[in-house]
Protein backbone atom coordinates (compact mmCIF):
# COMPACT_ATOMS: atom_id res chain seq x y z
CA UNK A 1 0.00 0.00 0.00
CA UNK A 2 1.29 3.42 -0.88
CA UNK A 3 1.37 5.72 2.10
CA UNK A 4 1.24 9.02 0.22
CA UNK A 5 -1.67 8.48 -2.10
CA UNK A 6 -4.33 5.85 -2.73
CA UNK A 7 -4.66 4.23 -6.11
CA UNK A 8 -7.75 6.25 -6.95
CA UNK A 9 -6.10 9.39 -5.64
CA UNK A 10 -3.11 8.78 -7.89
CA UNK A 11 -5.44 8.32 -10.85
CA UNK A 12 -7.27 11.57 -10.12
CA UNK A 13 -3.99 13.45 -9.68
CA UNK A 14 -2.70 12.03 -12.95
CA UNK A 15 -5.81 13.13 -14.83
CA UNK A 16 -5.59 16.56 -13.24
CA UNK A 17 -1.92 16.89 -14.13
CA UNK A 18 -2.42 16.02 -17.78
CA UNK A 19 -5.48 18.24 -17.98
CA UNK A 20 -3.43 21.19 -16.74
CA UNK A 21 -0.62 20.36 -19.16
CA UNK A 22 -3.13 20.32 -22.02
CA UNK A 23 -4.49 23.70 -20.90
CA UNK A 24 -0.96 25.10 -20.64
CA UNK A 25 -0.05 24.03 -24.15
CA UNK A 26 -3.42 24.75 -25.77
CA UNK A 27 -2.80 28.49 -26.27
CA UNK A 28 0.58 27.71 -27.82
CA UNK A 29 -1.04 25.12 -30.09
CA UNK A 30 -3.71 27.63 -31.10
CA UNK A 31 -0.98 30.05 -32.15
CA UNK A 32 0.61 27.28 -34.20
CA UNK A 33 -2.67 26.51 -35.99
CA UNK A 34 -3.48 30.12 -36.77
CA UNK A 35 0.02 30.88 -37.99
CA UNK A 36 -0.93 28.80 -41.07
CA UNK A 37 -4.45 30.17 -41.37
CA UNK A 38 -5.25 32.16 -44.51
CA UNK A 39 -7.09 35.05 -42.85
CA UNK A 40 -6.34 38.42 -41.31
CA UNK A 41 -8.25 37.50 -38.18
CA UNK A 42 -7.66 34.57 -35.86
CA UNK A 43 -11.22 33.22 -36.09
CA UNK A 44 -12.95 29.89 -36.66
CA UNK A 45 -13.76 28.38 -39.09
CA UNK A 46 -10.24 28.09 -40.47
CA UNK A 47 -10.07 29.51 -43.96
CA UNK A 48 -7.24 27.60 -45.58
CA UNK A 49 -3.55 26.91 -45.40
CA UNK A 50 -0.98 29.58 -46.14
CA UNK A 51 2.69 30.31 -45.57
CA UNK A 52 2.10 34.00 -46.26
CA UNK A 53 2.66 35.07 -42.64
CA UNK A 54 5.99 33.28 -42.47
CA UNK A 55 6.94 34.88 -45.78
CA UNK A 56 6.09 38.33 -44.40
CA UNK A 57 8.17 37.58 -41.34
CA UNK A 58 11.14 36.65 -43.51
CA UNK A 59 10.93 40.00 -45.30
CA UNK A 60 10.27 42.26 -42.34
CA UNK A 61 13.39 44.38 -42.01
CA UNK A 62 12.24 46.10 -38.84
CA UNK A 63 11.75 42.77 -37.15
CA UNK A 64 15.17 41.54 -38.24
CA UNK A 65 16.80 44.64 -36.77
CA UNK A 66 14.93 44.09 -33.51
CA UNK A 67 15.97 40.44 -33.37
CA UNK A 68 19.59 41.38 -34.07
CA UNK A 69 19.57 44.07 -31.35
CA UNK A 70 18.12 41.63 -28.85
CA UNK A 71 20.60 38.94 -29.80
CA UNK A 72 23.59 41.25 -29.37
CA UNK A 73 22.35 42.65 -26.06
CA UNK A 74 21.58 39.12 -24.87
CA UNK A 75 25.04 37.80 -25.73
CA UNK A 76 26.92 40.79 -24.28
CA UNK A 77 24.86 40.92 -21.10
CA UNK A 78 25.16 37.16 -20.63
CA UNK A 79 28.94 37.31 -20.95
CA UNK A 80 28.95 40.11 -18.40
CA UNK A 81 26.57 38.36 -16.04
CA UNK A 82 28.41 35.04 -16.19
CA UNK A 83 31.74 36.77 -15.55
CA UNK A 84 30.36 38.58 -12.51
CA UNK A 85 28.55 35.43 -11.45
CA UNK A 86 31.70 33.30 -11.57
CA UNK A 87 33.68 35.88 -9.58
CA UNK A 88 30.95 36.22 -6.98
CA UNK A 89 30.40 32.46 -6.69
CA UNK A 90 34.12 31.88 -6.18
CA UNK A 91 34.11 34.55 -3.49
CA UNK A 92 31.07 32.96 -1.85
CA UNK A 93 32.97 29.67 -1.52
CA UNK A 94 35.25 31.30 0.99
CA UNK A 95 34.06 32.43 4.36
CA UNK A 96 34.31 36.14 4.95
CA UNK A 97 32.75 38.83 7.04
CA UNK A 98 29.57 40.28 5.57
CA UNK A 99 28.97 37.26 3.38
CA UNK A 100 25.25 37.11 4.17
CA UNK A 101 24.79 40.74 3.19
CA UNK A 102 26.86 40.23 0.04
CA UNK A 103 24.81 37.30 -1.17
CA UNK A 104 21.55 39.04 -0.26
CA UNK A 105 22.62 42.02 -2.38
CA UNK A 106 23.59 39.79 -5.31
CA UNK A 107 20.26 37.98 -5.23
CA UNK A 108 18.07 41.03 -4.60
CA UNK A 109 17.46 41.78 -8.31
CA UNK A 110 15.34 38.60 -8.24
CA UNK A 111 12.75 40.19 -5.99
CA UNK A 112 12.71 43.82 -7.06
CA UNK A 113 9.64 44.69 -9.13
CA UNK A 114 11.04 45.20 -12.64
CA UNK A 115 9.16 48.45 -13.09
CA UNK A 116 10.89 49.91 -10.03
CA UNK A 117 14.31 48.81 -11.28
CA UNK A 118 13.61 50.21 -14.75
CA UNK A 119 12.58 53.54 -13.32
CA UNK A 120 15.49 53.79 -10.91
CA UNK A 121 17.92 53.23 -13.78
CA UNK A 122 16.06 55.77 -15.92
CA UNK A 123 16.33 58.40 -13.17
CA UNK A 124 19.94 57.48 -12.48
CA UNK A 125 21.12 57.68 -16.09
CA UNK A 126 19.13 60.86 -16.64
CA UNK A 127 20.59 62.53 -13.55
CA UNK A 128 24.20 61.67 -14.28
CA UNK A 129 23.74 62.66 -17.90
CA UNK A 130 24.24 59.30 -19.60
CA UNK A 131 22.16 58.90 -22.75
CA UNK A 132 20.03 55.80 -23.07
CA UNK A 133 21.45 53.33 -25.54
CA UNK A 134 22.56 49.84 -26.25
CA UNK A 135 25.04 50.16 -23.38
CA UNK A 136 22.53 51.19 -20.72
CA UNK A 137 20.28 48.29 -21.72
CA UNK A 138 23.17 45.83 -21.51
CA UNK A 139 24.13 47.18 -18.09
CA UNK A 140 20.56 46.70 -16.86
CA UNK A 141 20.34 43.15 -18.17
CA UNK A 142 23.61 42.20 -16.53
CA UNK A 143 22.17 43.24 -13.15
CA UNK A 144 19.02 41.20 -13.80
CA UNK A 145 20.90 38.07 -14.88
CA UNK A 146 23.62 37.95 -12.22
CA UNK A 147 21.42 36.30 -9.55
CA UNK A 148 20.39 33.52 -11.95
CA UNK A 149 24.02 32.75 -12.79
CA UNK A 150 24.87 32.60 -9.08
CA UNK A 151 21.96 30.28 -8.36
CA UNK A 152 23.31 27.89 -10.99
CA UNK A 153 27.02 28.22 -10.15
CA UNK A 154 27.09 28.14 -6.34
CA UNK A 155 25.47 24.70 -5.91
CA UNK A 156 27.82 23.32 -8.56
CA UNK A 157 30.90 24.75 -6.86
CA UNK A 158 29.73 23.34 -3.54
CA UNK A 159 29.81 19.83 -4.97
CA UNK A 160 33.46 20.11 -5.89
CA UNK A 161 35.85 18.57 -3.44
CA UNK A 162 38.19 21.32 -2.27
CA UNK A 163 40.98 18.77 -1.78
CA UNK A 164 41.40 18.81 -5.58
CA UNK A 165 42.34 22.47 -5.47
CA UNK A 166 44.47 22.05 -2.38
CA UNK A 167 46.37 19.29 -4.09
CA UNK A 168 47.02 21.48 -7.12
CA UNK A 169 48.14 24.32 -4.89
CA UNK A 170 50.44 22.01 -2.94
CA UNK A 171 51.95 20.88 -6.20
CA UNK A 172 52.84 24.47 -6.90
CA UNK A 173 50.10 25.67 -9.22
CA UNK A 174 49.22 29.35 -9.01
CA UNK A 175 45.67 30.37 -8.12
CA UNK A 176 44.91 31.25 -11.70
CA UNK A 177 46.37 27.99 -12.95
CA UNK A 178 44.39 26.04 -10.33
CA UNK A 179 41.23 27.78 -11.45
CA UNK A 180 41.92 27.16 -15.13
CA UNK A 181 42.96 23.54 -14.88
CA UNK A 182 40.83 22.27 -12.01
CA UNK A 183 37.78 24.39 -11.31
CA UNK A 184 36.94 25.70 -14.74
CA UNK A 185 36.59 22.30 -16.44
CA UNK A 186 34.48 21.06 -13.54
CA UNK A 187 32.07 23.99 -13.56
CA UNK A 188 31.96 24.38 -17.33
CA UNK A 189 28.54 22.69 -17.70
CA UNK A 190 27.16 25.02 -15.03
CA UNK A 191 28.73 28.01 -16.80
CA UNK A 192 27.08 26.99 -20.04
CA UNK A 193 23.68 26.61 -18.43
CA UNK A 194 24.10 29.89 -16.54
CA UNK A 195 24.93 31.54 -19.86
CA UNK A 196 21.85 30.08 -21.53
CA UNK A 197 19.60 31.19 -18.68
CA UNK A 198 21.06 34.70 -18.86
CA UNK A 199 20.45 34.69 -22.62
CA UNK A 200 16.78 33.88 -22.18
CA UNK A 201 16.36 36.40 -19.36
CA UNK A 202 17.74 39.18 -21.53
CA UNK A 203 16.15 38.12 -24.81
CA UNK A 204 12.68 38.07 -23.27
CA UNK A 205 12.93 41.14 -21.07
CA UNK A 206 10.50 43.97 -21.79
CA UNK A 207 9.68 45.85 -18.58
CA UNK A 208 13.14 47.23 -17.80
CA UNK A 209 14.08 47.58 -21.46
CA UNK A 210 11.07 49.81 -22.06
CA UNK A 211 12.62 52.37 -19.70
CA UNK A 212 16.32 52.17 -20.50
CA UNK A 213 16.59 51.13 -24.15
CA UNK A 214 16.19 54.67 -25.48
CA UNK A 215 15.63 54.52 -29.22
CA UNK A 216 16.82 50.93 -29.51
CA UNK A 217 14.11 48.49 -30.50
CA UNK A 218 14.61 45.08 -28.98
CA UNK A 219 12.53 42.08 -29.98
CA UNK A 220 10.14 42.36 -26.98
CA UNK A 221 9.76 46.09 -27.62
CA UNK A 222 8.97 45.37 -31.25
CA UNK A 223 6.43 42.72 -30.22
CA UNK A 224 4.77 45.00 -27.71
CA UNK A 225 4.38 47.64 -30.39
CA UNK A 226 3.11 45.16 -32.97
CA UNK A 227 0.54 43.81 -30.52
CA UNK A 228 -1.22 47.15 -30.64
CA UNK A 229 -1.83 46.96 -34.39
CA UNK A 230 -4.38 44.27 -35.26
CA UNK A 231 -3.32 44.30 -38.91
CA UNK A 232 0.05 42.87 -37.96
CA UNK A 233 -1.38 40.14 -35.80
CA UNK A 234 -1.02 37.21 -38.24
CA UNK A 235 2.63 37.98 -38.86
CA UNK A 236 3.29 38.32 -35.12
CA UNK A 237 1.64 34.95 -34.57
CA UNK A 238 4.04 33.39 -37.08
CA UNK A 239 6.98 35.05 -35.32
CA UNK A 240 5.64 33.78 -32.02
CA UNK A 241 5.58 30.20 -33.27
CA UNK A 242 9.15 30.40 -34.55
CA UNK A 243 10.54 32.02 -31.39
CA UNK A 244 8.64 29.74 -29.02
CA UNK A 245 9.75 26.63 -30.85
CA UNK A 246 13.34 27.82 -30.88
CA UNK A 247 13.34 28.70 -27.19
CA UNK A 248 11.70 25.40 -26.23
CA UNK A 249 14.41 23.55 -28.12
CA UNK A 250 17.18 25.59 -26.47
CA UNK A 251 15.71 25.19 -23.00
CA UNK A 252 14.99 21.48 -23.21
CA UNK A 253 18.32 20.86 -24.91
CA UNK A 254 20.20 22.83 -22.27
CA UNK A 255 18.48 20.96 -19.47
CA UNK A 256 19.13 17.55 -20.98
CA UNK A 257 22.72 18.52 -21.74
CA UNK A 258 23.26 19.73 -18.20
CA UNK A 259 21.86 16.54 -16.68
CA UNK A 260 23.98 14.45 -19.01
CA UNK A 261 27.17 16.40 -18.27
CA UNK A 262 26.58 16.50 -14.52
CA UNK A 263 25.72 12.82 -14.51
CA UNK A 264 29.09 12.11 -16.08
CA UNK A 265 30.93 14.42 -13.69
CA UNK A 266 29.19 12.76 -10.77
CA UNK A 267 30.79 9.47 -11.75
CA UNK A 268 34.38 10.64 -11.72
CA UNK A 269 34.15 12.83 -8.72
CA UNK A 270 33.91 12.17 -5.02
CA UNK A 271 30.83 13.85 -3.65
CA UNK B 1 41.28 12.94 -13.16
CA UNK B 2 40.99 10.29 -10.48
CA UNK B 3 38.91 10.36 -7.39
CA UNK B 4 40.00 11.14 -3.87
CA UNK B 5 43.34 12.68 -4.72
CA UNK B 6 44.05 13.61 -1.15
CA UNK B 7 42.93 10.39 0.44
CA UNK B 8 45.51 7.91 -0.81
CA UNK B 9 48.56 10.08 -0.18
CA UNK B 10 50.30 10.29 3.12
CA UNK B 11 48.97 13.33 4.88
CA UNK B 12 51.27 16.17 3.94
CA UNK B 13 51.66 18.82 6.60
CA UNK B 14 48.84 21.20 5.81
CA UNK B 15 50.10 24.48 4.55
CA UNK B 16 48.84 27.08 7.01
CA UNK B 17 46.15 29.12 5.24
CA UNK B 18 46.95 32.75 5.09
CA UNK B 19 44.38 34.62 7.14
CA UNK B 20 44.45 37.80 5.14
CA UNK B 21 43.77 36.47 1.73
CA UNK B 22 43.90 39.11 -0.95
CA UNK B 23 41.96 37.03 -3.44
CA UNK B 24 38.57 37.43 -1.83
CA UNK B 25 38.43 41.24 -2.21
CA UNK B 26 39.61 40.87 -5.80
CA UNK B 27 36.83 38.40 -6.56
CA UNK B 28 34.28 40.46 -4.67
CA UNK B 29 35.19 43.84 -6.09
CA UNK B 30 33.68 43.70 -9.55
CA UNK B 31 30.28 42.10 -8.78
CA UNK B 32 29.88 44.16 -5.65
CA UNK B 33 30.79 47.38 -7.43
CA UNK B 34 28.48 46.65 -10.34
CA UNK B 35 25.50 45.94 -8.10
CA UNK B 36 26.16 49.03 -5.98
CA UNK B 37 26.57 51.43 -8.90
CA UNK B 38 23.80 50.07 -11.11
CA UNK B 39 21.35 48.80 -8.53
CA UNK B 40 21.68 50.37 -5.10
CA UNK B 41 22.64 53.89 -6.17
CA UNK B 42 19.83 54.18 -8.75
CA UNK B 43 17.30 53.25 -6.03
CA UNK B 44 18.77 56.05 -3.89
CA UNK B 45 18.12 58.38 -6.83
CA UNK B 46 14.45 57.37 -6.76
CA UNK B 47 14.49 58.32 -3.09
CA UNK B 48 16.02 61.69 -3.95
CA UNK B 49 13.38 62.35 -6.61
CA UNK B 50 10.57 61.30 -4.26
CA UNK B 51 11.45 64.04 -1.75
CA UNK B 52 12.21 66.69 -4.35
CA UNK B 53 15.99 66.84 -3.80
CA UNK B 54 16.33 65.99 -7.47
CA UNK B 55 13.79 67.07 -10.04
CA UNK B 56 13.00 66.72 -13.70
CA UNK B 57 12.57 70.47 -13.94
CA UNK B 58 15.46 72.83 -13.29
CA UNK B 59 15.31 75.17 -10.34
CA UNK B 60 12.81 73.30 -8.25
CA UNK B 61 15.14 71.44 -5.92
CA UNK B 62 14.15 71.56 -2.32
CA UNK B 63 13.43 68.93 0.26
CA UNK B 64 9.72 68.32 0.67
CA UNK B 65 7.61 65.49 1.97
CA UNK B 66 4.28 66.76 0.67
CA UNK B 67 4.17 64.20 -2.13
CA UNK B 68 4.68 61.39 0.37
CA UNK B 69 2.11 62.94 2.68
CA UNK B 70 -0.47 63.31 -0.08
CA UNK B 71 0.17 59.78 -1.24
CA UNK B 72 -0.24 58.22 2.18
CA UNK B 73 -3.34 60.18 3.13
CA UNK B 74 -6.21 58.86 1.10
CA UNK B 75 -4.92 59.36 -2.42
CA UNK B 76 -6.42 57.54 -5.39
CA UNK B 77 -3.00 55.97 -5.85
CA UNK B 78 -3.22 54.18 -2.53
CA UNK B 79 -6.69 52.89 -3.40
CA UNK B 80 -5.31 51.60 -6.68
CA UNK B 81 -2.44 49.98 -4.81
CA UNK B 82 -4.77 47.98 -2.58
CA UNK B 83 -6.84 47.01 -5.59
CA UNK B 84 -3.71 45.64 -7.27
CA UNK B 85 -2.71 43.85 -4.07
CA UNK B 86 -6.13 42.23 -3.98
CA UNK B 87 -5.91 41.09 -7.62
CA UNK B 88 -2.42 39.82 -7.08
CA UNK B 89 -3.38 38.00 -3.88
CA UNK B 90 -6.26 36.22 -5.59
CA UNK B 91 -4.01 35.17 -8.46
CA UNK B 92 -1.26 33.95 -6.12
CA UNK B 93 -3.59 31.93 -3.90
CA UNK B 94 -5.40 30.32 -6.83
CA UNK B 95 -2.18 29.51 -8.61
CA UNK B 96 -0.68 27.89 -5.50
CA UNK B 97 -3.88 25.87 -4.98
CA UNK B 98 -3.61 24.61 -8.55
CA UNK B 99 0.11 23.97 -8.38
CA UNK B 100 0.03 21.96 -5.15
CA UNK B 101 -1.71 18.86 -6.55
CA UNK B 102 0.55 19.06 -9.62
CA UNK B 103 3.66 19.04 -7.47
CA UNK B 104 2.15 16.38 -5.21
CA UNK B 105 1.51 14.16 -8.20
CA UNK B 106 5.08 14.53 -9.45
CA UNK B 107 6.79 14.15 -6.08
CA UNK B 108 4.75 11.61 -4.17
CA UNK B 109 2.54 9.49 -6.38
CA UNK B 110 5.43 7.28 -7.45
CA UNK B 111 5.08 8.25 -11.07
CA UNK B 112 7.88 7.24 -13.42
CA UNK B 113 9.89 9.88 -15.25
CA UNK B 114 8.93 12.60 -12.83
CA UNK B 115 11.76 14.89 -13.93
CA UNK B 116 10.72 14.63 -17.55
CA UNK B 117 7.16 15.49 -16.57
CA UNK B 118 8.42 18.36 -14.44
CA UNK B 119 10.25 19.73 -17.46
CA UNK B 120 7.10 19.33 -19.56
CA UNK B 121 5.20 21.33 -16.95
CA UNK B 122 7.77 24.10 -16.65
CA UNK B 123 8.81 24.46 -20.29
CA UNK B 124 6.02 26.91 -21.20
CA UNK B 125 7.31 29.21 -18.49
CA UNK B 126 10.65 29.38 -20.23
CA UNK B 127 9.27 30.64 -23.52
CA UNK B 128 8.62 34.30 -24.20
CA UNK B 129 6.40 36.02 -21.68
CA UNK B 130 4.98 38.50 -24.18
CA UNK B 131 4.13 35.73 -26.60
CA UNK B 132 2.17 33.83 -23.98
CA UNK B 133 0.22 37.01 -23.31
CA UNK B 134 -0.26 37.38 -27.06
CA UNK B 135 -1.78 33.88 -27.22
CA UNK B 136 -4.51 34.94 -24.81
CA UNK B 137 -5.13 38.16 -26.72
CA UNK B 138 -5.74 36.02 -29.78
CA UNK B 139 -8.02 33.67 -27.86
CA UNK B 140 -10.06 36.16 -25.85
CA UNK B 141 -10.50 38.99 -28.36
CA UNK B 142 -14.06 39.86 -29.43
CA UNK B 143 -12.90 38.84 -32.92
CA UNK B 144 -10.89 36.06 -31.39
CA UNK B 145 -10.67 32.31 -31.27
CA UNK B 146 -13.06 31.65 -28.41
CA UNK B 147 -15.89 33.88 -29.59
CA UNK B 148 -15.62 32.71 -33.19
CA UNK B 149 -15.61 29.11 -32.01
CA UNK B 150 -18.83 29.75 -30.11
CA UNK B 151 -20.45 31.36 -33.16
CA UNK B 152 -19.26 28.64 -35.48
CA UNK B 153 -20.55 25.84 -33.32
CA UNK B 154 -23.80 27.72 -32.83
CA UNK B 155 -23.41 27.94 -29.06
CA UNK B 156 -23.81 31.67 -29.23
CA UNK B 157 -25.26 34.04 -31.75
CA UNK B 158 -22.77 36.34 -33.54
CA UNK B 159 -24.94 39.29 -32.48
CA UNK B 160 -24.03 38.67 -28.87
CA UNK B 161 -20.34 37.96 -28.50
CA UNK B 162 -18.94 37.64 -24.98
CA UNK B 163 -17.45 41.11 -24.91
CA UNK B 164 -16.03 41.13 -21.40
CA UNK B 165 -13.43 38.48 -22.12
CA UNK B 166 -10.57 40.70 -23.17
CA UNK B 167 -9.72 44.08 -21.64
CA UNK B 168 -10.96 43.30 -18.18
CA UNK B 169 -9.80 42.52 -14.70
CA UNK B 170 -10.75 38.92 -15.39
CA UNK B 171 -8.43 38.77 -18.41
CA UNK B 172 -5.52 40.18 -16.41
CA UNK B 173 -5.96 37.65 -13.64
CA UNK B 174 -6.44 34.75 -16.02
CA UNK B 175 -3.32 35.60 -18.00
CA UNK B 176 -1.19 36.20 -14.90
CA UNK B 177 -2.33 32.87 -13.48
CA UNK B 178 -1.56 31.13 -16.76
CA UNK B 179 1.87 32.70 -17.00
CA UNK B 180 2.98 31.84 -13.46
CA UNK B 181 1.38 28.44 -12.84
CA UNK B 182 4.18 26.26 -14.29
CA UNK B 183 6.91 28.02 -12.34
CA UNK B 184 5.07 27.90 -9.03
CA UNK B 185 4.91 24.11 -9.01
CA UNK B 186 8.72 24.03 -8.75
CA UNK B 187 9.31 25.19 -5.14
CA UNK B 188 6.39 23.07 -3.93
CA UNK B 189 7.79 20.08 -5.79
CA UNK B 190 11.19 20.59 -4.17
CA UNK B 191 9.76 20.70 -0.65
CA UNK B 192 7.56 17.62 -1.24
CA UNK B 193 10.42 15.77 -2.91
CA UNK B 194 12.66 16.22 0.12
CA UNK B 195 9.97 14.89 2.44
CA UNK B 196 11.13 11.76 4.25
CA UNK B 197 8.65 9.03 3.23
CA UNK B 198 9.48 7.06 6.36
CA UNK B 199 7.49 9.65 8.32
CA UNK B 200 4.41 8.74 6.31
CA UNK B 201 5.10 5.03 6.72
CA UNK B 202 5.45 5.46 10.47
CA UNK B 203 2.20 7.39 10.62
CA UNK B 204 0.48 4.70 8.59
CA UNK B 205 1.84 1.96 10.87
CA UNK B 206 0.48 3.84 13.84
CA UNK B 207 -2.94 3.78 12.27
CA UNK B 208 -3.20 7.23 10.71
CA UNK B 209 -5.31 7.54 7.60
CA UNK B 210 -3.76 9.12 4.49
CA UNK B 211 -5.76 12.25 5.08
CA UNK B 212 -4.50 12.48 8.67
CA UNK B 213 -0.86 12.00 7.57
CA UNK B 214 -1.36 14.62 4.90
CA UNK B 215 -2.74 17.14 7.37
CA UNK B 216 -0.29 16.41 10.18
CA UNK B 217 2.89 15.66 8.23
CA UNK B 218 2.97 16.40 4.51
CA UNK B 219 1.21 19.73 4.54
CA UNK B 220 3.14 21.30 7.45
CA UNK B 221 6.48 20.08 6.04
CA UNK B 222 5.71 21.48 2.60
CA UNK B 223 4.65 24.89 3.89
CA UNK B 224 8.08 26.48 3.21
CA UNK B 225 7.70 25.50 -0.44
CA UNK B 226 4.16 26.84 -0.48
CA UNK B 227 5.30 30.14 1.03
CA UNK B 228 8.11 30.43 -1.50
CA UNK B 229 5.71 29.63 -4.33
CA UNK B 230 3.30 32.27 -3.11
CA UNK B 231 6.04 34.92 -2.99
CA UNK B 232 7.30 33.94 -6.44
CA UNK B 233 3.91 34.87 -7.91
CA UNK B 234 2.93 37.71 -5.64
CA UNK B 235 6.09 39.81 -5.99
CA UNK B 236 6.18 40.05 -9.78
CA UNK B 237 2.42 40.33 -10.21
CA UNK B 238 1.76 43.09 -7.70
CA UNK B 239 3.97 45.50 -9.67
CA UNK B 240 2.93 44.15 -13.05
CA UNK B 241 2.21 46.62 -15.83
CA UNK B 242 2.87 44.76 -19.08
CA UNK B 243 0.02 42.25 -18.91
CA UNK B 244 -2.61 44.75 -17.72
CA UNK B 245 -1.62 47.20 -20.43
CA UNK B 246 -2.06 44.49 -23.08
CA UNK B 247 -5.21 42.73 -21.87
CA UNK B 248 -6.51 44.84 -18.97
CA UNK B 249 -8.36 47.74 -20.53
CA UNK B 250 -9.86 50.17 -18.01
CA UNK B 251 -11.00 47.77 -15.29
CA UNK B 252 -7.73 45.84 -15.36
CA UNK B 253 -5.58 48.92 -14.78
CA UNK B 254 -3.02 48.20 -12.06
CA UNK B 255 -0.67 50.12 -9.81
CA UNK B 256 2.25 49.36 -12.13
CA UNK B 257 0.41 51.01 -15.01
CA UNK B 258 -0.02 54.10 -12.88
CA UNK B 259 3.72 54.26 -12.21
CA UNK B 260 4.50 53.75 -15.86
CA UNK B 261 2.03 56.49 -16.86
CA UNK B 262 3.44 58.97 -14.35
CA UNK B 263 6.86 58.57 -15.93
CA UNK B 264 5.62 58.34 -19.48
CA UNK B 265 2.75 60.61 -20.42
CA UNK B 266 2.31 62.21 -16.99
CA UNK B 267 5.86 63.52 -16.55
CA UNK B 268 5.31 63.63 -12.81
CA UNK B 269 8.54 62.00 -11.74
CA UNK B 270 8.19 62.99 -8.11
CA UNK B 271 4.85 61.26 -7.60
CA UNK B 272 6.06 58.37 -9.73
CA UNK B 273 9.10 58.00 -7.48
CA UNK B 274 6.95 57.96 -4.37
CA UNK B 275 4.77 55.24 -5.87
CA UNK B 276 7.80 53.19 -6.95
CA UNK B 277 9.52 53.44 -3.60
CA UNK B 278 6.35 52.55 -1.73
CA UNK B 279 6.00 49.42 -3.85
CA UNK B 280 9.63 48.58 -3.21
CA UNK B 281 9.23 48.99 0.56
CA UNK B 282 6.19 46.72 0.63
CA UNK B 283 7.88 44.04 -1.46
CA UNK B 284 11.13 44.27 0.52
CA UNK B 285 9.21 44.02 3.79
CA UNK B 286 7.34 40.95 2.59
CA UNK B 287 10.55 39.37 1.35
CA UNK B 288 12.19 39.86 4.75
CA UNK B 289 9.20 38.33 6.52
CA UNK B 290 9.14 35.36 4.18
CA UNK B 291 12.89 35.04 3.68
CA UNK B 292 13.22 32.13 6.05
CA UNK B 293 10.78 30.26 3.83
CA UNK B 294 12.28 31.38 0.56
CA UNK B 295 15.57 29.47 0.72
CA UNK B 296 16.22 30.34 -2.88
CA UNK B 297 19.35 28.27 -3.17
CA UNK B 298 17.62 25.08 -2.18
CA UNK B 299 14.77 25.68 -4.53
CA UNK B 300 16.91 25.84 -7.62
CA UNK B 301 19.26 22.99 -6.90
CA UNK B 302 16.35 20.60 -6.58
Amino acid sequence: MDVAVSRNGARILRVFFFLVVVLLYAPILILLIFSFNDSDLPTFPLSGFTLEWYRQFLHDGELHTALRTSAIVAVLSSIGAVTLGVLASLALRRRFKGMAAFSALLLSPLVIPYIVFGISLLLFFHSVGVGLSFATLTIAHIVLSVPYTILVLVPRLEQIDSSLEEAARDLGATRLRTFRSILLPLILPAIVSAFLIALTVSFDEYAVASFVAGSQTTFPIYLYGALRFPSRLPEVIAVAVVVMTASLIVVVGAELGRRHAEGRLGEIEPS
Amino acid sequence: MTTGTGDGLPAAPARPRRRHDLTTPVLLGLPLGWLIVFFVVPICFVGAYSVGVLSLFPGAHHLTFTTWHDFLHGSVYLTLFWRSVRMSLIVSVLVVLFAYPLAYFLALSGTKRKYVLLLVLIAPFLTSYLLRVLAWKVILGSNGVLNSLLFWTGLRSPDHPISQLLYSKFAVMLVLGYVWLPFVALPIFVSLESLDRRLLEAASDLGASRWQSFRKITLPLSLPGVAAAFMFVFIPTVGEFVTPSLVGGVTGYMYGNQISDLFGAGLDWQTGSVLSLFLLFVVAGLTLVFSRFLQIGRVTTG
